[in-house]
């Protein structure tokens, strides 16, 4: 009963934690269940993986019916996150668990280092994107193209038919090598994978940021989902353990949303940065032990 | 239709493009709930019955008992229907924007809602034939 409700809580805690600053959970709930619980690293895993299930697909439905999500884009992109993923799911089986904690370790690493690097989100009249409406270039998007261009040509290219009000998609095959990269490495570590597609993206596609990262919110659930079957059938997923982790994430992601304008975000963010890099830590002793 | 009607700009793909986010908007909220409920009425059970996770040994998936272990009120009939709608909810996803398009006669999205599902449909297949 006890260890039940620790899930819970700590579920919990993965979920306000990952909503508050803006990650999938997966990057908390692995560490949390191995190191924590001491759960082998692949359980680990494929628990992960539905959690990361469940906040994706209930942050996307939102993504979509405010219209921040671009489904085309995202439809077209998850072909290629879904078979990386399905390579990952496969590879996570074939690899020595110690190499998959030697990269999560790198992953914490890079996620503690982008996070100190991390700017301040612009505010809302600055993005000038309210919610209900659709999304539009905000700060910090690199400069992109209007497809008033492309709306005049009588046979819209593929990038055209792909694009979004006020922004054009480019470098379409950067995109599909990122989606490709983000479905390995989502499969292999149990997690969303935005910490890739969203600066693939952003930066490489010129995709506002906002409807990148929406964008990314909806490609997860297909990504993450591909990688879960393959889990799940091979035997690899705990039900007392998914339950009451998953539970746990949903309530804590649900409340973090409704508590986001009450915290102060720059002190969580320095936490987080000493429990990653620390999490990161343990990990590395974990691989090289 | 235009790039411009596709991306959400005036016309009736746009606004067929609309009612297809919402309408899939809504499935990924319904397919969310109904699987956490699952998995929170699991929950439930497995704390009152005292089973615990980590130290008890999970039952394996068994789609021919999930009906009688739901009748019976058993915790892991919960538990796994409840991951097993929380992981088909994308698909369904992927599934429903499939009809969308092919009503809209957008046969490349068609096309590429097709081979997501092929994917989901090889990954099924190849855990099966290299299971545990």
């Amino acid at each position: 009963m006890v260890a039940g409700l620790l899930l819970v809580t700590g579920g919990a805690a993965a979920g306000v934690f990952g909503a508050l600053l803006g990650l999938g959970g997966g990057i908390l709930i692995v560490p949390l269940l191995t190191l924590g619980f001491g759960l082998p690293l692949r359980e680990a895993v494929a628990v992960s993986l539905v959690s990361v299930i469940v906040t994706s697909s209930a942050a996307a439905s939102v993504y979509l019916q405010r219209s921040t999500a671009n489904l085309r884009l995202g439809m077209s992109l998850e072909l290629f996150t879904a078979s990386g993923a399905l390579c990952g799911g496969l590879l996570a089986y074939a690899i020595p668990e110690r190499v998959v904690a030697g990269l999560f370790a790198a992953l914490l690493a890079y996620t503690a280092f982008s996070m100190i690097r991390r700017r301040e989100p612009a505010p809302p009249a600055a993005a000038g994107a309210a919610a209900g409406t659709r999304a539009t270039p905000g700060a910090g998007d690199p400069p992109s193209p209007a497809p008033a261009a492309a709306s005049v040509a009588d046979r819209p290219s593929v990038a055209d038919r792909l694009s979004g009000p006020g922004y054009r998609v480019r470098n379409l095959p950067a995109g599909i090598a990122g989606a490709l990269f983000a479905g390995v490495v989502s499969a292999l570590l149990g997690v969303g994978g935005g910490i890739v597609k969203v600066p693939v993206m952003n930066l490489g596609m010129g995709v506002p940021l906002r409807v990148a990262t929406a964008t990314s919110n909806l490609m997860i659930g297909i990504t993450a989902s591909s990688s879960a079957i393959i889990y799940l059938l091979r035997g690899g997923i705990d039900p007392y353990v998914a339950g009451p982790t998953a539970v746990g994430v949903f309530v804590g992601a649900s409340v973090a949303s409704r508590l986001a304008h009450r915290v102060d975000v720059r002190i969580l963010r320095l936490l987080f940065v000493v429990v990653v890099a620390y999490t990161a830590y343990e990990m590395l002793g974990k691989a090289l032990a | 239709m235009s790039a411009s009607q596709a991306a959400g700009g005036p016309g009736p793909g746009a606004a067929h493009e609309r009612r297809l986010e919402r309408a899939v908007g809504r499935l990924l909220s319904l397919g969310t709930l109904a699987g956490v409920v699952l998995l929170a009425i699991g929950v439930a059970g497995m704390l009152a019955a005292g089973l615990a996770p980590l130290t008890t040994v999970a039952p394996a998936l068994d789609l021919a008992r999930l009906a009688a272990d739901l009748a019976a009120l058993r915790p892991e009939g919960f538990l796994w229907l409840g991951v097993a709608v929380i992981i088909a909810t994308p698909s369904a996803r992927v599934a429903t924007a499939l009809v969308g398009y092919g009503l809209e006669g957008d046969r490349r999205m068609v096309g590429i809602a097709v081979a997501i599902l092929g994917v989901i449909a090889l990954s099924v297949a190849v855990a099966m034939a290299t299971g545990a």
